[in-house]
C-alpha cells in the first residue's frame, strides 16, 4: 500500500488515515462488436432487474477485460498519475471511481466529493449566455445556487471572461469556453478531482494558472487522479504513480520509477537509463523514420562524457543520432521543465535549432550533434527534457519525450536565487574620462 | 466527511433499503438542479423561435380547424359530444399533448443528455423532473388557450373543475411512465425514438379524442382498454359537466399508473449505468 508521508502529516485530522478512494481489486469487461455490446447492455439490464448478476467475472463471447484485478488507494492531498497507451483503461477507470458505470469485479469506496474534470463544460448550451451556463454547468456538478452565486465572481475572473459573460457561448472562442468550463469544474471545491487529460486548454498562460490553482487546492488537503500520455505533466504534478496497459496494473509506486517502466515500455525495449544519459536500442529499417536518436548524454569542458552536472560549469548536451541516408537541414529542439516543483508549470528553458539557424548535414551512420552551454544556468534540481530530432523544421524524424537529469550542485551559492548569472567583477584604476557624466 | 460511498457489480435490488433511500436522497437533491436544466432548456427553446409560446397553440387549433371542416362536410361522422365540436377537439387535443409531451419528453432529453450522463455523475431524475417541469409550463400555456374557448363557446363549468388538476397530473404520470421505462433502452436503441412517434399515432386514434367515447363493436372495446381513455375523459368531465362517466376506471388507472410509476423509476435507476457503459463517451 502506499502512503504519501507528507499529506500525513500535513492532515493528522483523517479519521485513522481512511483513503478518499480504495479501489478494491476492479475489473471490467468492454465488447467492441457494437450491436452485441447493445445486445449485452440489455441482457444486463434484465438480470439486474431480476436480482442479480451471475457469472459476472466471466467473459462472453466477444469481450474483453478492459481492465483487470486493479487495487489501489488514494489519500488526502495526494495526486496519483494514471499513465498508459491509448486504450489501456484510464479512462474507464475514472468513469467507474466517479460512479458513471459499475464495476464487474471488486469494489470502489469513496469517502469524499468527486468533481470530474473528464467533463468540461458539461451541459453547456451554446444559445445561452455565459453567466446562464455557469449557472446549469455549476448545478451539474452538484452545487446548490446559493453557492453558485457565492463563488459566481471567482468562477468569471478566473476564466476571465468579464466583458463576454452576457454573450451566448457559441460566441466564445474555444479558448474561452474551455477556460469557463475548468473554471466552473475547479471551483466546485471537491475533496477529489479526476481530471482527463483537460489540461491541454487554453494557452501558455492560462495553463500556468490552472496548475497553480490545481496546487493551492492540493495544499488544501484535495486529492487528484490525473490521466495524461504526457509523462512530464505527471512527473511535475504527481507524487505517485499508476502505469496501465491493456487493462492490467502493470506498476504502482513512486513516480519517478513508474514513469520510467512506462518509458521503457513504449519507447521500445533496450532503453538503457543511467545517471544524466539515455541510449536507445537501433530500431527495424520498417519503423525507420530516416533518422533516430540513439543517445542523448551530457559531456564536460574537457569534451569528455560526463555524469556530473553543476550549475555554471560549461556543459554540452550531446545526440547521437543514426541516419541511413545523407540529410542537410538537420537540427534539434529542446525543452526542458522542472520535475515537481512548485512553479512547474511552464518550460524553464526552450530551444530551438531552427531559430540559432543551426542546421547540419549529416552522413549515414552515426553522428553526434552537439548543443553547448558556456554555463549551464539551471538551478540543482530534476528536469525533464523533450528532445525533438527535426529536418528544415518541418519534417520530424525522432522524439524523445522525457530526458531526466539531475544537477546535483553548483559552483556558487544558489541557495537565494534561481538563476545562474555568469559574472566578472573589476575595478578599473583609471576610467577613460569620457565616462564620467557631470 | 461524507459519508462513505460504494460501488459494487452487486444488484441493488439485493439493498431494496439503500435503494428507497437513495431515491429519496436524489430526488431531493435534483431539485434545483432539474429547476435550472428546466429554466435553461425553455430559455433556449424560446430564444431561437419566432413565433415564442405560439407554439403552444398551434397544434390544438390546427387539429380543431381541420376536423370540425372535416365534419361539416360530411367526410366523417362522429355521435354528440357534451360541449360543441371545435372546443371538444381543441380541449382534448390540448390534454392529448400535454400526455405525448409527458411519455416522449424523457426519452428525447435522456438521448440529448447522453454526453452529460456519460461524464458526470448527476441525479439523473433531473433530466425526466427538468421535462416535467417543461411539460407543466407549456399546459399552463395551452390553459390559456382553453379558458379563451371555454369563453367562446359559454362551455359551462362547474365547481367539479377544482378536481381536474388531479386527473390531468394522473394523466401527466401516465406519460412519464411510459417515457421513464423506454428512455433507457431508446438511448441504446434508435428504433425506440423512431417507432415512438409512429406509436403516438396510433395511440391518438385509440383514444377519444376527435370522437366520443364509442360503446360497440370491437373498436368500442379497444378504446375502452386504452389507459388514457379513462384519465383524459374524466378529466375533461370534471372540468365541464361535472358527471364522472367512468369513475371506477379512473381510479384503476390511476392506482396503477402510480405504482407502475415507482416501479419504472427503480428500474430506471438500475438501467442507467448499464446504458451509460455502452455509450462511451
Amino acid at each position: 500500500m502506499l502512503v504519501n508521508t507528507q499529506g500525513q502529516s500535513l492532515f493528522s485530522d483523517l479519521p485513522d488515515g481512511l483513503p478518499v478512494i480504495s479501489v478494491e481489486g476492479v475489473s471490467k469487461k468492454f465488447c467492441r462488436d457494437l450491436k452485441r455490446s447493445l445486445f449485452y447492455g440489455v441482457q444486463d439490464i434484465a438480470s439486474d432487474l431480476t436480482g442479480g448478476r451471475h457469472n459476472s467475472d466471466r467473459l462472453r463471447d466477444g469481450e474483453f477485460w478492459a481492465l483487470q484485478s486493479i487495487d489501489f488507494s488514494l489519500y488526502r492531498g495526494q495526486a496519483l498519475g494514471l499513465i498508459g497507451t491509448n486504450g489501456a483503461g484510464k479512462s474507464t477507470l475514472l468513469r467507474i471511481i466517479s460512479g458513471l458505470i459499475k464495476p464487474d469485479v471488486g469494489r470502489i469506496r469513496v469517502r469524499g466529493r468527486i468533481a470530474p474534470l473528464i467533463a468540461l463544460g458539461a451541459g453547456f448550451n451554446p444559445i445561452l449566455t455565459g453567466r446562464e451556463n455557469i449557472y446549469a454547468n455549476m448545478s451539474i456538478l452538484g452545487l446548490s445556487t446559493a453557492r453558485i452565486k457565492e463563488r459566481f465572481q471567482d468562477v468569471v475572473e478566473f476564466a476571465e471572461i468579464k466583458e463576454a459573460i452576457d454573450a451566448p457561448v457559441q460566441t466564445y472562442s474555444s479558448g474561452m469556453a474551455a477556460r469557463l468550463g475548468f473554471a466552473c469544474a475547479i471551483y466546485t471545491e471537491p475533496d477529489i478531482l479526476l481530471i482527463d487529460e483537460v489540461l491541454a486548454v487554453g494557452d501558455a498562460r492560462f495553463k500556468a494558472k490552472c496548475y497553480r490553482r490545481l496546487y493551492e487546492l492540493r495544499q488544501k488537503g484535495v486529492a487528484f487522479i490525473l490521466v495524461n500520455h504526457n509523462a512530464q505533466s505527471i512527473l511535475n504534478i504527481c507524487d505517485a504513480a499508476l502505469y496501465l496497459s491493456g487493462g492490467a496494473l502493470i506498476a504502482h509506486g513512486e513516480v519517478n520509477s513508474v514513469v520510467d517502466q512506462y518509458e521503457n515500455d513504449i519507447f521500445l525495449d533496450g532503453t538503457e537509463r543511467s545517471n544524466n544519459s539515455l541510449t536507445f536500442p537501433a530500431k527495424a529499417p520498417e519503423k525507420s523514420t530516416g533518422a533516430e536518436i540513439r543517445a542523448l548524454f551530457f559531456r564536460d569542458a574537457q569534451e569528455q562524457p560526463t555524469q556530473t552536472l553543476i550549475t555554471g560549469e560549461p556543459a554540452t548536451l550531446c545526440l547521437t543520432c543514426e541516419s541511413n541516408d545523407h540529410y542537410t537541414g538537420v537540427t534539434f529542439n529542446i525543452r526542458v521543465v522542472k520535475v515537481g516543483g512548485e512553479e512547474s508549470a511552464g518550460n524553464v528553458l526552450a530551444l530551438r535549432g531552427e531559430n540559432d539557424d543551426a542546421f547540419f548535414e549529416i552522413s549515414p551512420g552515426l553522428s553526434e550533434l552537439q548543443l553547448r552551454l558556456p554555463y549551464l544556468g539551471l538551478e540543482p534540481g530534476t528536469y525533464a527534457a523533450q528532445i525533438r530530432l527535426r529536418k528544415d523544421s518541418m519534417y520530424m524524424f525522432d522524439v524523445v519525450e522525457a530526458f531526466r537529469f539531475t544537477i546535483a550542485t553548483a559552483n556558487s551559492d544558489m541557495s537565494k536565487c534561481r538563476f545562474y548569472q555568469p559574472r566578472d567583477w573589476a575595478v578599473v584604476s583609471s576610467p577613460h574620462p569620457s565616462s564620467i557624466v557631470n | 466527511m461524507p459519508p462513505e460511498i460504494v460501488h459494487t457489480p452487486d444488484s441493488l435490488l439485493r439493498r431494496p433499503r439503500y435503494l428507497l433511500w437513495s431515491m429519496w436522497r436524489d430526488l431531493l437533491a435534483s431539485r434545483e438542479l432539474a429547476w435550472r436544466l428546466m429554466v435553461r432548456d425553455i430559455s433556449a427553446q424560446y430564444r431561437q423561435a419566432l413565433l415564442g409560446v405560439m407554439w403552444a397553440f398551434i397544434p390544438p387549433i390546427a387539429m380543431a380547424l381541420g376536423f370540425t371542416l372535416a365534419r361539416d362536410a360530411n367526410v366523417f361522422t362522429v355521435g354528440e359530444t357534451d360541449i360543441p365540436y371545435p372546443a371538444y377537439v381543441m380541449f382534448n387535443t390540448a390534454l392529448w399533448q400535454t400526455f405525448t409531451d409527458a411519455a416522449t419528453g424523457p426519452v428525447q432529453a435522456i438521448i440529448q443528455a447522453k454526453p452529460m450522463l456519460a461524464r458526470v455523475n448527476f441525479p439523473r431524475e433531473a433530466i425526466v423532473l427538468a421535462k416535467l417541469g417543461e411539460v407543466g409550463f407549456n399546459f399552463a400555456i395551452k390553459l390559456i388557450l382553453i379558458v379563451a374557448l371555454f369563453l367562446y363557446f359559454r362551455v359551462p363549468v362547474g365547481w367539479s373543475v377544482i378536481l381536474a388538476p388531479v386527473a390531468l397530473v394522473h394523466l401527466i404520470l401516465l406519460g412519464v411512465l411510459v417515457g421513464v421505462l423506454l428512455a433507457p433502452i431508446g438511448v441504446l436503441y434508435q428504433d425506440v425514438s423512431k417507432s415512438l412517434n409512429m406509436v403516438m399515432g396510433f395511440w391518438l386514434f385509440l383514444t377519444p379524442v376527435i370522437y366520443p367515447v364509442p360503446t360497440e363493436g370491437a373498436f368500442g372495446v379497444l378504446v375502452a382498454w386504452n389507459p388514457v381513455t379513462p384519465l383524459l375523459t374524466t378529466l375533461r368531465e370534471l372540468a365541464t359537466t361535472g358527471v364522472v362517466s367512468n369513475p371506477l376506471g379512473f381510479w384503476v388507472v390511476s392506482g396503477a399508473t402510480l405504482v407502475g410509476l415507482l416501479l419504472t423509476w427503480i428500474s430506471f435507476r438500475i438501467a442507467i449505468p448499464y446504458v451509460v457503459e455502452r455509450v462511451t463517451s
